[in-house]
């Protein structure tokens, strides 16, 4: 907490690391960038899959990438992936086994279970926000939340280091409506606007707006004509205005006319593939979340909301491991099967956890002290379990991980500098993760 | 710099009072407070001992004589005082500072600034040729009884409360908030007793608005009056939560003596009417019964400071004090009691920081750089850029009884708010020499969008619309999930998103507005207006409330002739009208 830099020399090796992987990647940014803009040349003899794959064999050496999977609400750990079958607590709840010995999870997840060998469970989290928006903000931001610092959500911190300024889409995109998507945990905070994610409803559909109401050749001309009528206002009090709405209509119009925003469109995909994925919007979701990541974005952030389970619990919580399993199992197996997996790190978590007790409603409220989450891909070493609770699921018997913990394991795998400091709006420098460790284990160290 | 010669004098004396409800309204919820307390069973000597009787017929009084309200000469007087000592605190009357705006900028100001929507081109029109020494004075009262002023400032009162939520189904009180506000405004209720309001408020948060406050924040103590704290007295005292700051001056202790005010406040959840709501309950039960779910839904008798070494433990028990004033109560004492002993210590004239934190706010919002920034960080230790010119900006409005009418009179009626706008400063140069370019905020440009392409307004927040709580439905609703932003937020660090452009580029709402169809605004001018230079002139008129400079009318019709499709040309024009950064701006 105190201090600006890790003192060991481990860390200094790390941080000596993560400065050699920038530049070379930053070259790699640009070999990628010329490359593609050479296959865009010849687009319209290439398919879109052989367009695809050639964009996935230049994407394999690029920077990282990150899916957030988030689980509004606090899904419940006894339901997922820390099963407690024969204790009280458990409820009816059955464990079954997975692709990795000796890792049990609910039997709710048995897609999940069989792509267990990509995934590391984190099963000792712990925090003390037993509130819906703190919590929310707290698993978003690594901070809690305050209303003179609006701190920047997770996309936008890893955005904001890692992305590629000059990429025609926008580098961080949330997908469905969840709270996160509304108050304080939104967006890009100090870092400003820029650094909002571009929100996406629902995936099933295009995202609004980004056609232009009109044939390319004349929007091409109005935004011409746009800009021959900016010098009045320019030459009035309004040089600073204009010029910044030049630069935001430059980005967006690029926006409008790439060939790289057919990745929003699923209909592009094949049947096949998006039958894989089932019907459901957080199918969809996912599908989208992978095809935005191969084309070069670098922070998506998907919901799948209804987790607060206060009433009925274990029918409930089945019902949405089933909206979540067949998507989650998928998106792990396709990203490995485009080489993709290796440089996307994919989070799937929520607020808290939920009560060991049961409570009268059959339902499990609130609970901070000891939940879960999960990592795969980005370097992670899946098919393990790190950390243990008790047998009643009550307390933390083994390596407490707490959200700071968490995060510095994220940047980690995702090559951001955790101790980087940006400046807030009031002028106080804060770093990208106040305290922590990096869980190695998580990383096979 | 406009010389004072210049500035229109007033010719005659002008009697404006504020509307006869606001000053019933006012003693009549005095009133009910006292009676509600009575009810309540409070102890009479609780009642002298904080000097309530005392008070309550200097309220009554003050309304039967109306001593705060000024004539328009008294306004102009006030404005030119606050002039003199700005250009004094800011280099002097060498220091060069930019003419005064023309009558097209200044009209467009202050329709928006107002009104919240641009002037109609009859309007600009007969504004630029009135010839009357007074227009200025004249237009800023008139809008001022419009209400649409109500409307306007409602909607940013009610975004600068909501954007701080951090209960999100706060957005149902969205629409009873605005009305209220609504209300309160154009009667002139004056500030002291609005924000009484929403201190004491009880009840149903789709029926009484004032509870808008206490339910953004959930009823949680703490988070309730970090946001009293801050939107009403420009003071973070929030940063004292959780440690003694080092550079501020209040501690610890105090924060949590000023939540004391508000244990026994909570805000549950009511399924019983036809649609889902919250109520904002007060307990005065000494017991009370245990929240579930870790959802607060009833308050508790007494707040407790949590011990930091030992956040499982109950804390130390608090004792109800002001920071500002001391003012305190015992502990035990009744809910009703707390909040009108902190509404009263608030909104004190004994209280410096009530009258400059709205000063400080309006003059930022209409000047364009607030004394202090950002607009709700006045102190303790923070400096104003023009501490005196602030000093007696708050000084009327507290003479003025807090009427924020008159606040925006004089403040509008200053050469520094009647300046032209310039590129805004750098951090060396001197403030206030020139008014700076605004953004609109989201309701602002709904409307003016609406206006210039007679889009029909429908519901808004609050309406109907998705989910159980009936939240976020409606077009304006779904234009402020867009463009709308937090108005406590620094100017200087306001930016646009990608949203926002791709919405005016190519929104279907817009598009369809925009369009030369047969029926639709342009289609009829298109047909009204056959000379090219004309429809031209039109449109600027509609978009930007100006005439066209010679230049753009050239390149305007330069572009007709080489589109050759007329419709087209046009539909194309007004497209780069409403997406230029000037509609999206007021100078």
């Amino acid at each position: 907490m105190s201090s600006c830099r890790p003192s060991s020399s481990a860390s200094d090796n790390d941080w000596l690391r993560h400065e050699a992987f920038v530049r070379v990647d930053r070259r790699t940014v640009i070999d990628r960038r010329h490359f593609l803009r050479a296959v865009g040349g010849g687009a319209a003899a290439l398919s879109w899959s052989q367009a695809l794959s050639l964009q996935a064999a230049a994407l394999k050496q690029r920077n990282r990438a990150c899916i957030l999977l988030w689980m509004q609400g606090g899904p419940s750990q006894f339901e997922t992936f820390d099963p407690k079958p024969g204790h009280e607590n458990g409820g009816p709840t059955k464990a079954i086994s997975t692709s990795a010995p000796g890792v049990e999870i609910s039997e709710n997840l048995p897609r999940t279970a069989q792509a267990m060998k990509h995934i590391c469970l984190l099963r000792s989290l712990t925090s003390k926000e037993g509130s819906h928006p703190r919590a929310t903000f707290l698993m978003h931001t690594g901070y809690l939340p305050t209303s003179s610092v609006k701190h920047p959500t997770l996309g936008a911190l890893v955005t904001h280091q890692i992305a590629d300024r000059e990429f025609e889409l926008p580098s961080f995109v949330r997908i469905g409506q969840g709270r996160a998507g509304g108050g304080a945990s939104a967006g890009g905070g100090f870092l400003g606007v820029e650094f909002d994610p571009f929100s996406v409803a629902s995936a099933q559909r295009p995202p609004d707006n980004v056609q232009p109401a009109t044939t390319e050749a004349r929007f091409r001309r109005r935004l011409k004509l746009l800009g021959r009528l900016q010098d009045e206002y320019a030459s009035s009090g309004g040089r600073q205005e204009v010029a910044d709405h030049e630069k935001l209509y430059g980005k967006a119009s690029k926006m409008v006319l790439s060939p790289k925003t057919g990745a929003f469109d699923l209909s592009k995909e094949p049947e096949k593939v998006r039958a894989a994925y089932g019907d459901s919007p957080f199918g969809a979701g996912c599908l989208l979340a992978r095809r935005l990541v191969e084309t070069g974005v670098t922070f998506v952030e998907v919901n799948l909301g209804n987790w607060d389970t206060h009433l009925d619990n274990f029918a409930r919580t089945k019902e949405l491991c089933g909206q979540m399993d067949q998507p989650y199992a998928q998106l792990l197996t396709d990203l490995e099967d485009r080489g993709l997996l290796e440089s996307t790190l994919v989070v799937w978590m929520g607020e808290f956890g939920r009560t060991p007790r049961i409570n009268p409603r059959g339902g499990r409220d609130h609970y901070p002290r000891a939940f879960c989450a999960a990592l795969a891909g980005g370097g992670v070493q899946g098919g393990q379990a790190i950390g243990r609770t008790d047998a009643a699921g009550a307390s933390i018997d083994d390596r407490p991980i707490g959200v700071a913990d968490l995060f510095r394991t994220i940047c980690h795998g995702l090559k951001v500098n955790a101790d980087q400091e940006n400046m807030s709006g009031i002028g106080r420098p804060i770093k990208v993760v106040d305290g922590g460790e990096t869980v190695r284990e998580v990383f096979g160290a | 710099m406009l010389s004072k010669s210049s500035r229109p004098k007033s010719t005659r004396f002008q009697s404006v009072r504020p509307a006869p409800c606001g000053v019933a309204m006012g003693s009549a919820s005095a009133v009910l407070l006292y009676t509600n307390l009575l009810l309540r069973g409070l102890a009479a000597t609780a009642v002298s001992a904080i000097g309530m009787t005392a008070l309550l017929p200097g309220r009554a009084l003050a309304a039967d004589t109306e001593p705060g309200v000024a004539a328009a000469d008294a306004v102009a007087e006030l404005a030119a005082q606050i002039d003199r000592i700005l250009i004094e605190e800011t280099g002097g009357e060498s220091v060069e500072r930019a003419a005064q705006a023309g009558d097209e900028t200044f009209l467009r100001r202050v329709w928006l600034d107002v009104t919240g929507v641009p002037p109609a081109p009859e309007a600009v029109i007969s504004f630029t040729k009135d010839r009357d020494p007074d227009k200025r004075a004249k237009v800023v009262q008139s809008l001022l009884d419009d209400p649409r002023y109500g409307q306007n400032w409602a909607r940013y009162w009610r975004d600068v409360i909501l954007y701080r939520r951090t209960e999100e189904r706060a957005l149902l009180v969205s629409a009873s908030l605005e009305a209220f506000l609504k209300e309160q405004l154009n009667a002139n209720a004056p500030w002291d007793q609005i924000v009484s309001s929403f201190i004491t408020a009880e009840g149903d948060v789709r029926e009484n608005g004032a509870t808008g406050l206490i339910m953004a924040q959930g009823g949680q103590p703490e988070d309730v009056v970090s946001e009293i704290s801050r939107i009403f007295l420009g003071i973070q005292i929030q940063c004292a939560q959780c440690h003694d700051h080092p550079t501020d001056r209040w501690k610890r202790e105090q924060f949590h003596e000023l939540a004391a005010f508000f244990p026994r406040v909570a805000v549950r959840p009511d399924r019983t009417g036809p649609q889902r709501s919250f109520l904002v309950t007060v307990n005065d039960r000494p017991f009370a019964p245990r929240g579930n779910n870790n959802n607060r839904f009833v308050g508790s008798p007494e707040h407790y400071m949590p011990d930091l070494d030992d956040p499982a433990a109950r804390g130390t028990l608090m004792t109800p004090a002001f920071f500002v004033s001391g003012a305190a109560l015992e502990v035990g004492s009744p809910d009703a009691l707390r909040r009108w002993t902190l509404a009263t210590a608030v909104t004190s004239k004994e209280n410096p920081w009530f009258a400059k934190a709205l000063a400080n706010r309006l003059w930022a919002e209409l000047v364009g750089e607030g004394f202090y920034e950002p607009v709700d960080d006045l102190g303790p230790d923070r400096t104003a850029s023009a501490p005196r010119t602030l000093e007696h900006l708050a000084k009327a409005f507290s003479d003025s009884d807090y009427n924020i009418k008159q606040l925006m009179r004089v403040i509008m009626a200053t050469d520094a708010y009647q300046q032209a706008s310039r590129v805004r400063r750098g951090a060396e140069e001197s403030p206030f020499l020139a008014n700076c370019s605004q953004r609109l905020r989201g309701d602002q440009l709904y409307d003016a969008l609406a206006s210039l392409l007679g889009i029909p307004d429908q519901v808004g927040l609050g309406g109907p619309g998705r989910g159980p709580y009936g939240m976020g439905g409606g077009p304006r609703a779904l234009f402020n999930a867009t463009f709308g932003f937090d108005p406590s937020e620094r100017k200087d660090e306001l930016a646009g998103s990608i949203p926002q452009a791709l919405a005016m580029m190519n929104s279907p709402l817009i598009a369809a507005g925009a369009s030369a169809r047969r029926g639709s605004r342009l289609g009829r001018l298109l047909s009204e207006i056959p000379d090219n230079e004309q429809l031209v002139v039109e449109l600027y008129l509609r978009a930007l409330s100006r005439q066209p400079s010679e230049a753009e009318i050239r390149t305007c019709l330069r572009y007709v002739k080489e589109v050759g499709d007329r419709n087209e040309a046009f539909e194309d024009i007004l497209w780069s009208l409403i997406n230029s950064a000037e509609f999206l701006h007021r100078k």
